[in-house]
């Protein structure tokens, strides 16, 4: 079944071949993993990832900014309200009074129950209820606060207790939301006790403010206050932040800290702007589905800012492996196939059709030699000349990538070597079906057009179908051009799947080893059957 | 049995081409010529008897085993030097004939050498670069070198300078004495003539005659052409009792059979004429095969 003397000859007929197509397929396979490994083509790609995470991080700024400053306003609209507390109890006493003038007798604690129920209903929907407060909320409260009253408490105690009751809430509700939009706890408490720290701040600057005692308080005075008190607490944070961060030159910190200031005013500026637009357009009434308009556009990032398709474009672009796709799906899907293809093509033809053709064979036949060992040795070594091949390929790439960084490189070991196993089963597939042309004819030029020409055509489309692939950029994709992968066997070696870390590639390398054995018995059957001319 | 039995062996490639009903027995230590004109089916037959085309119809056995079945078999025992010339792709002359001797497991190269020198050829030239007698002589050294008991050859002297030709049909001659069986085909008469015991004319894939040379070439007999200066003399000698075997009236010329013993008695005839010429005839193939195919009415070349 095996010829040790034919195996020699083939060797010898075709030794140059194989060392030219591995030393060129080799150096390619070097140049393309080490000097594009130091060039950093990857650059591109993390800046603009680093594009998308700063404006992720800006939509955040803006949106926190905007928050604080609705709380810091707020807190000053609820604060000015405790000045009315003196209202509801007067209200409260009054109703007492007109109760006894009508009745004749003092109410009982029920009927005070009542009454002190009519007053909170009254007043509570004059209570600002943002920030989680509700207005059942607030008529609770009072209800509570009417009750000290009644107790004979002071007015000053019960605003005391009612400022406290409201930090807390404030926290409460921050906390809340943080933890609902998915951050983690640490974060939450922090932004949370900034939360409580602004309500504080804010109402702190409202006592100390003695215009805006009793019933002189306008909102409209505070909005610049409170601009220019959310820009200094952001820059405050983040230079507190970064000034402790290894690495971080103060200088660096600062201007952090000042962009992030800009980021604040630009949003908080744009948020008054959308809300004036609003209430000028509404005659002074301002939705809270307008608030969360002005906040959204207010809080926008550069991505939210261009049209989607290229949103779109840029995020994938930013997403792409330029690596995976230089090494796996341009070298070893088409630039590294094309020489050791050649080899295939012309070795097949060589090993059978090319003797048969020119009559050599008849040398071998002629001694007792059977046709099955001829087949069965040049199988043999063509495969073995693949296997050489790729070893050496295998070598090549393993030093290459330990050169351009190990595990460190874009491309790890065991996705090269899976590359490299790929492209083998690949060829292995083509040798099979080159050889079953090659046993099939008796002439060159029926073996060479129909086993050659179709694994260049598979070759062909597969550079055809690259540009309409996943792997290129949907700025640069046709999508039309998809449709040439499915003419082409080599979209069975999957460089994608195995970039990804997914398992389908190893049903696909099943199949190109199946083709490859298919054709190989097929090819060795035929000979024996065959007339041959020689 | 006979070395190689050819039975109603049929190929018909269409259009009128291939080989038909062919029937051939090759004795033990006979050497069977086998002429006919390009694309006769000289190579076809071969190639069966070799086994590597399958039978249309018929058989071939070599040695009682099936030809296209028993295809690695039969080589134990055949030699053959195919029609074209076309070696593996190696580097030298030396190289093939060492590759074809590990092929055919066979540890002596002194009949190689021996054959080297008989036919001064250096194996060390690149085969490639190599004339075309060069490498019909490399042919054969492969061929011959490994002294099995058939040998089958396909027009071996193309390419081959006179003298070449010459030391290699003494060659076959001292196979032929060993006792081998031998198969050529040919398109040149002569040599065959030389060296077979029979030859087969084939004509558009059909045997058309079998001639046994040893048969034809029958010595007791002679024949002279001869031609007279004027028709009187022409008109006189044909009345005398000589056997005429062939009579030209257009050139004075008429060619007489005459045994041997009897030689003396025409030249003193022919002293009393006024002869041009006389010039012996000697039997050939050639004549032989013309002469059956105008009795056949074909009147073919060949």
């Amino acid at each position: 079944m095996f010829s040790k003397a034919l195996f020699k000859q083939s060797v010898k007929a075709n030794w140059i071949k194989w060392l030219t197509v591995t030393v060129a397929t080799s150096v390619m396979l070097a140049i393309v993993i080490i000097v594009l490994g130091n060039l950093a083509i990857n650059d591109i790609r993390d800046a603009l990832k680093d594009v998308f995470i700063q404006a992720d991080q800006e939509s955040e700024i803006k949106e926190n900014s905007i928050d604080s400053y609705n709380l810091y306003l707020t807190s000053l609209d609820t604060y000015s309200m405790f000045n009315f507390l003196g209202f509801v109890t007067t209200s409260y006493d009054n109703a007492v009074a007109e109760f006894e003038s009508e009745n004749g007798t003092k109410p009982n604690e029920q009927q005070k129950q009542e009454i002190m129920n009519q007053v909170a209903t009254q007043f509570s929907s004059l209570f600002p209820t943002q920030n989680g407060v509700t207005s059942e909320d607030v008529k609770q409260v009072l209800i509570t606060i009417l009750t000290q009253h009644e107790n004979g408490e002071s007015l000053d105690a019960i605003k005391l207790s009612m400022e406290n009751w409201y930090y807390n809430t404030v926290y409460q509700n921050a906390y809340k939301l943080q933890i609902e939009d998915g951050k983690d706890e640490k974060t939450a408490v922090l932004n949370a006790t900034f939360a409580k720290m602004v309500a504080t701040d804010a109402i702190s600057k409202y006592k100390q403010d003695a215009s805006a005692e009793g019933y002189g308080y306008k909102r409209d005075d505070y909005l610049l206050i409170a601009r220019s008190y959310i820009n200094t607490k952001m820059y405050d944070n983040t230079y507190n932040l970064l000034k402790n961060v290894q690495g971080v030159a103060e200088e660096e910190a600062r201007q952090y800290a000042v962009a992030t200031k800009v980021l604040a005013n630009t949003s908080i500026s744009t948020y008054e702007l959308w809300i004036n637009e609003y209430k000028n357009a509404g005659d002074g009434n301002v939705t809270e589905e307008q608030k969360a308009e002005a906040r959204r556009l207010a809080s926008e990032s550069i991505s939210d800012q261009l049209p989607e398709k290229v949103a779109e474009a840029l995020t994938e672009l930013g997403n792409m492996d330029m690596y995976g796709l230089i090494i796996g799906s341009i070298f070893y899907r088409i630039a590294g196939l094309l020489l050791p293809m050649v080899f295939v093509i012309m070795t097949a033809n060589g090993l059978l059709a090319g003797q048969v053709d020119s009559g050599s064979m008849a040398y071998v036949l002629s001694t007792p030699t059977k046709r099955r060992t001829i087949t069965v040795t040049q199988m043999v070594y063509l495969i073995f000349a693949l296997f050489t091949m790729f070893a050496t390929l295998t070598a090549t790439s393993v030093l290459s990538v330990f050169i351009a960084g190990g595990n460190n490189f874009a491309i790890n070991y065991a996705e090269i070597l899976l590359f490299n196993l790929g492209a083998f089963l690949t060829m292995f597939a083509f040798a099979g079906f080159c050889f079953m042309c090659s046993a099939i004819f008796n002439r060159t030029k029926y073996s060479l057009s129909i086993g050659g020409g179709l694994t260049i055509f598979s070759l062909v489309c597969t550079i055809l179908g690259l540009f309409g692939s996943q792997v290129v950029p949907s700025a640069m994709r046709i999508n039309a051009m998809d449709y040439f992968n499915y003419l082409s066997l080599i979209t069975l070696f999957d460089t994608v799947s195995i970039l990804d870390g997914g398992l389908s590639y190893l049903w696909k390398f099943g199949i190109l080893f199946g083709v490859g054995v298919i054709t190989f018995i097929i090819g060795i059957f035929r000979f024996d059957k065959k007339d041959l001319p020689l | 049995m006979d070395d190689i039995i050819i039975n109603n062996l049929t190929k018909d490639y269409g259009g009128g081409r291939g080989i038909f009903n062919i029937n051939l027995n090759v004795k033990k230590g006979e050497v069977f010529g086998f002429v006919g004109t390009n694309g006769s089916g000289k190579t076809t037959t071969i190639r069966h008897i070799m086994g590597f085309l399958k039978p249309q119809e018929g058989e071939c056995l070599v040695k009682g085993l099936d030809a296209w079945k028993k295809s690695s078999e039969i080589k134990k025992f055949v030699e053959y030097i195919p029609g074209e010339i076309a070696f593996p792709d190696l580097p030298t002359g030396t190289e093939f004939l060492k590759s074809q001797a590990e092929l055919l497991n066979l540890k002596d190269m002194k009949r190689a050498d021996e054959l080297l020198k008989r036919l001064q050829l250096d194996t060390s030239a690149n085969l490639k670069r190599m004339s075309k007698g060069m490498k019909q002589k490399t042919a054969i050294v492969a061929s011959l070198m490994c002294d099995k008991d058939i040998l089958i050859l396909d027009e071996p002297t193309t390419g081959l300078d006179p003298l070449m030709r010459q030391t290699f049909l003494e060659l076959i001659k001292e196979e032929k004495a060993k006792g081998k069986t031998i198969f050529m085909s040919s398109q040149m008469f002569d040599e065959l003539e030389e060296t077979c015991d029979r030859v087969a004319l084939i004509l558009d894939g059909k045997i058309v005659n079998i001639a046994d040379v040893n048969k034809l070439k029958d010595t007791s007999s002679r024949s002279y052409k001869i031609e007279f200066n004027n028709v009187e003399d022409y008109t006189k000698f044909k009345k005398l009792k000589f056997k005429v075997v062939r009579d030209q009236q257009k050139y004075n010329q008429v060619t007489v059979q005459i045994a041997q013993s009897k030689i003396n008695s025409l030249f003193e005839e022919l002293t009393k004429f006024n002869v041009k010429f006389v010039s012996e005839v000697k039997f050939s193939l050639e004549r032989y095969f013309k002469n059956f195919l105008q009795k056949q009415g074909g009147g073919k070349n060949v």
